[in-house]
């Protein structure tokens, strides 16, 4: 299992260790997180990404501390610190409101934490100086919470927290209330500010980009339980099934039928509507009707002559210009709708709105999920209620 | 604990997909929760956030309105249907409410025709003035709302200065000027509507000049709730209106009004309950007994030893009519602070 | 209804649909003066020469500082100075005890839901909107009847001011809480420090302008109030509003009165301008803060 950076400075501090088992917490009737466990390492940069509603805030503060779980426990470097109050434990969070205090300057904001210690005040002063050194506002010391920008804010509450030096550091949609251009600028200087000073980020997300920029490893949350686990590439390339498919960026669903199923982590023979099809099934022993699941920028456009093996026919349907790419939406014969991302090259796109192409899907790239559950149209719909599809997670690539 | 390898947790092309598989052996569970148990109260979240600590926050404040205002209406109520000392004819409480009389209450209807014109007028007057008050107040508070622009804070400002002048004060420049020799004859008298010889006592029995006082003195209170409730109204809902083709008057009375129908609500009890309890400014700008009402009444009946049982009865009486305004005053009150949270 | 035609300018101004309303911004003025003047004319005539409350005979202050005999002065005639001396004793009493009370009130309301939080929250709504008169008399009854320890006067009147006027810092202070929201205590508690710490150092200091608010609004109301005062009186002198009532009716009365009156106006713009100015230091620093939230919850908004 290859290192991270982060993961290689916090081996060397030592600690940040988290483990949820069998975690649960219920509201009267309603169970907001359900029987989860995950093991996140040390100086790891882990995300906790979906919808609202899903259960990863309430995860982040019974880690904090702020709710009691219902049941489980919260394992810290190996100490059960689930019933533990919050000032207790050697965890801090930043919150999605920054919640700076409004009436204290920025350096006693920063030294609010440290007031608990006994420490003697020049040693707060260093500590403060090099906190902020760190978030990159020195000099601001004297401000006031009201007079910064929102990523200003933002930063000095990184600062609270980290010059504490917790083992985790918890972070609760921190760029939410930002722009689009200075999330993405925030976006790089976190992940490098994680792996500078090693400690474990445990990240909460609804936006799959951020997730998938900046984590080491992530979970995919739905109604209170993890659908998927892994590393970025992982959750997107090989998703387990259609939910977090279809969340982590344009998934293009498709219904088909096993024909031969693959032995032992051979390919596969499906069939959709009556053309033939070679997939990679994985460990999944699929027999009858399955989904399968194509990423855009995989699904390759040909002539209508050429013939082959994992070929379609289809008709373009229209083409959308969007800048760097172009999107394509071809109807395929059998009745689904792909859209095929085109990069754009200087040249213009050669199959335009109303020609026939055939399609090609590489049996590499096809992933088959299991069959059965709500149509693409019906959780795209639940999850995000009619938005476009996001061309940037389409096109980011995952380390 | 070291570095655990991660593959038992994960497994992305599993078919649960469901919980991720659980890690750790069960045997671990019952050293964790003796662990816990041994950990003191003051460490648990629970001890953190307690009820009863907030609770007992309250509790001076509650007692002190406990004895302060809850208890005095029961001793009003046991001194109204209570007994009269035989010899003094002062009242005397009964606090089992077994044993409460009407007594008092039927003397209150042997005196009704007594009672009754200053009751009849305090409606009339309350109503006259309220019913003026608010067609003052809305335009005014209409006008700073939507029209002030950036002058709205000077004109708030002026709106709310009569707020801390005191209520004596601002009835006391009303007597400077309305008695004989005051301005208000002065002016009358360069206007030629009235006589130098025969001047208009205006502070001697006028019941417009007690409407007047009633007017002056609660409707500032009434601009600021208007003036709360017009601010709120979304401007762009107007606009829509205008832009559906109402005109001006249309757009007020069909969009307007009925938007600001609670603020209405509110400012009008807010303005009516205390016209209905006020006797100082009868006593102030007329005191005679042609224009009293039902408060003069009250308050000259505890001056009195042996009619203080009626005062009681007549303020529990007041009370009970009240009532119901103020109950519902209360609850929208309280259910809309509860809602804003 | 379109128009091919463009209207003349002035027919613009006659018929635009988003012209001024000139007959709402006069009848707004006339409104202002009606309100304003017969104020101004009553400070007016506290500075007057002469006795007259009609006709200003030049500028004196004779009605404040004169040593005369034959009319008093407030500083001088010890009836008048007596009353603003209880008036202020009253005002400090009653703030200083219905602040702690109303405060913790608030704090314990908005904290711990439940039927007998909410009951009592209805009490307190209820205690500012009973007519006065009605509290009066159930408090003198109270304390002939009941609570005989308590003689009219002073206490009597500080019990019953703290009754009429704890809504103020109660709901204030509760608007406050509502906007403030649990997080900046998890916030505390999430950096080390303890409940009780987290209530001291960060709850507070964030309250402190509504508290403050709070305790000057209490205090002009107090310096202002009549009918509890005057119901309740025995022991302990008059306040200035009960001498202006018992001296001012009928008209014909000395301008010493109108000095009175312009002096409790002074103190409450005085207070009223402290806590505006120790206000906005507090919360220097901080957006989006608003006074209009605090007195639009006392309208019941």
């Amino acid at each position: 299992m290859p290192r991270s950076n982060g993961q290689a400075a916090a081996a060397s501090t030592g600690g940040g260790h988290v483990e949820l088992v069998e975690l649960t917490k219920q509201f009267g009737d309603a169970t907001a997180v359900d029987d989860i466990s995950v093991v996140i390492q040390a100086g790891e940069f882990f995300s906790l990404l979906g919808p609202s509603g899903c259960g990863k805030t309430t995860t982040l503060r019974m880690v904090a501390g702020f709710e009691e779980p219902t049941s489980g426990s919260i394992l810290l470097d190996g100490k059960d610190v689930a019933r533990l109050a919050p000032n207790k434990r050697n965890v801090n969070t930043v919150f999605q409101s920054y919640a700076l205090f409004p009436f204290l300057n920025v350096a006693d904001n920063v030294a609010f934490g440290l007031r608990y210690r006994s420490l003697p005040k020049a040693d707060v002063g260093k500590l403060v100086g090099e906190a902020l050194e760190l978030v990159q506002l020195s000099g601001y010391e004297r401000r006031r919470p009201g007079q910064l920008s929102g990523g200003q804010q933002q930063r000095v509450a990184l600062a609270r927290a980290l010059v504490l030096k917790p083992a985790v550091l918890l972070l609760d949609e921190p760029l939410g209330a930002l722009d689009a251009k200075l999330r993405r600028a925030l976006q790089v200087e976190l992940k490098a500010l994680q792996e500078r000073v090693g400690i474990t980020f445990l990240y909460v997300t609804h936006d799959q980009e951020e997730a998938l920029t900046m984590s080491d490893r992530l979970a995919v949350m739905s109604n209170g339980r993890i659908a998927q686990l892994g590393s970025p590439r992982q959750v997107y390339e090989e998703p387990a099934d259609a939910y977090v498919a279809d969340f982590l960026g344009v998934s293009n669903l498709m219904e088909a039928t096993v024909v031969t199923p693959g032995a032992g982590g051979a390919p596969c023979r499906l069939k959709i509507g009556e053309f033939a099809l070679t997939a990679e099934c994985g460990r999944l022993d699929a027999t009858g009707d399955v989904k399968l699941a194509i990423r855009p920028e995989r699904v390759q456009l040909k002539g209508y002559e050429e013939t082959g093996p994992n070929r379609v026919p289809g008709m373009v349907e229209r083409v959308v210009f969007l800048g760097s790419a172009s999107q394509v939406f071809v109807r395929l014969a059998p009745g689904d709708t792909l859209q095929a991302l085109v990069h754009n090259d200087g040249e213009p796109v050669a199959f335009q709105q109303g020609s026939a192409v055939r399609v090609l899907l590489p049996a590499d790239a096809l992933r088959v999920l299991p069959g059965g559950g709500a149509s693409v149209a019906e959780i795209h719909e639940e999850t995000f209620g009619d938005q476009p599809p996001d061309l940037a997670a389409a096109t980011s690539s995952t380390p | 604990m070291a570095v655990a390898p991660p593959a038992p947790t994960l497994s992305p092309p599993s078919r649960s997909a469901g919980a991720g598989a659980a890690a750790p052996q069960p045997s671990r569970k019952p050293a964790f929760r003796a662990r816990m148990r041994a950990r003191s109260a003051e460490d648990r979240i629970q001890s953190w956030r307690p009820r009863w600590f907030w609770a007992s926050l309250a509790v001076p404040g509650a007692i002190w309105l406990l004895v302060f205002f809850v208890l005095p209406f029961y001793v009003v109520l046991s001194v109204a249907a209570g007994a009269l000392d035989p010899i003094f004819q002062t009242p005397i409480p009964v606090w089992n409410p077994f044993q409460w009389s009407g007594a008092s209450f039927a003397n209150l209807f042997r005196e009704a025709s007594f009672l009754w014109p200053p009751f009849e007028r305090t409606i009339v007057y309350t109503a006259i003035a309220s019913a003026l008050s608010l067609a003052i107040a809305y335009p005014v508070a209409y006008f700073v709302t939507r029209y002030a622009g950036k002058r709205k804070t000077l004109y708030l400002l002026l709106l709310i200065s009569p707020f801390w002048v005191s209520y004596m004060m601002r009835m006391l420049a009303w007597i400077d000027l309305l008695q004989v020799g005051g301005y208000v004859n002065k002016v009358l008298e360069w206007l030629h509507l009235m006589n130098s010889k025969n001047p208009e006592g205006w502070l001697s029995g006028h019941a417009s000049t007690v409407v007047l006082g009633l007017i002056y003195g609660y409707i500032p209170y009434l601009i600021i709730v208007l003036y709360a409730g017009l601010d709120r109204i979304d401007g762009r809902l107007l606009e829509a209106s205008r832009d559906l083709g109402l005109g001006r008057w249309r757009t007020f009375w069909r969009v307007t009004v009925p938007l600001s129908r609670q603020t209405i609500l509110a400012g009008m009890f807010i303005t009516v309950l205390p016209m209905v309890g006020d006797y100082f400014t009868n006593q102030l700008l007329s005191a005679t007994p042609r224009t009293t009402m039902i408060g003069n009444v009250i308050e000259g009946q505890l001056d009195i030893a042996n009619l203080q049982g009626d005062g009681a009865a007549a303020s529990m009486v007041l009370l009970a009519l009240l009532l119901i305004p103020m109950i519902y005053y209360v609850r929208s009150t309280a259910r809309a602070s509860r809602e804003n949270v | 209804m379109a128009t091919a035609a463009v209207p003349s300018r002035a027919a613009k101004r006659r018929r635009g649909p988003w012209r001024h309303p000139w007959g709402l911004q006069a009848f707004t003025w006339v409104y202002l003066v009606w309100s304003i003047v017969p104020i101004c004319i009553a400070i007016l005539f506290s500075f007057n020469n002469g006795k007259s409350q009609s006709s200003f005979q030049g500028l004196s202050m004779r009605w404040y500082t004169g040593t005369s005999k034959a009319f008093g002065s407030v500083l001088h005639d010890p009836t008048l100075h007596a009353a603003v001396v209880q008036t202020l004793k009253l005002g400090l009493f009653v703030t200083v005890i219905t602040i702690p009370l109303g405060v913790g009130f608030a704090m314990g309301i908005d904290r711990w839901r439940g039927r007998t939080s909410n009951g009592m929250n209805f009490i307190m709504i209820f205690s500012f909107v009973v007519p006065e008169l009605l509290l009066a008399v159930a408090l003198m009854f109270v304390f002939l009847q009941l609570l005989k320890s308590i003689h009219l006067g002073t206490d009597a009147e500080v019990a019953a001011l703290v009754v009429w006027n704890i809504s103020w810092p109660a709901i204030i202070v509760r608007a406050r809480l509502i906007t403030i929201g649990k997080v900046y205590e998890e916030a505390a508690a999430d950096l080390g420090a303890s409940r009780f710490s987290a209530i001291w150092h960060v709850l507070f200091p964030l309250l402190m302008p509504a508290i403050f608010a709070s305790a000057v609004l209490t205090f002009a109301s107090v310096v202002d109030d009549f009918v509890l005062v005057e119901q309740l009186s025995g022991v302990g002198g008059q306040t200035m509003s009960v001498l202006i009532y018992s001296q001012a009716h009928g008209g014909n009365n000395g301008p010493a009165l109108n000095a009175l009156a312009t002096l409790m106006l002074i103190f409450s713009l005085v207070v009223a301008g402290l806590g505006y100015v120790v206000y906005r230091v507090m919360t220097r620093g901080e957006r989006g803060n608003t006074t209009a939230e605090a007195l639009t919850s006392i309208a019941g908004m």
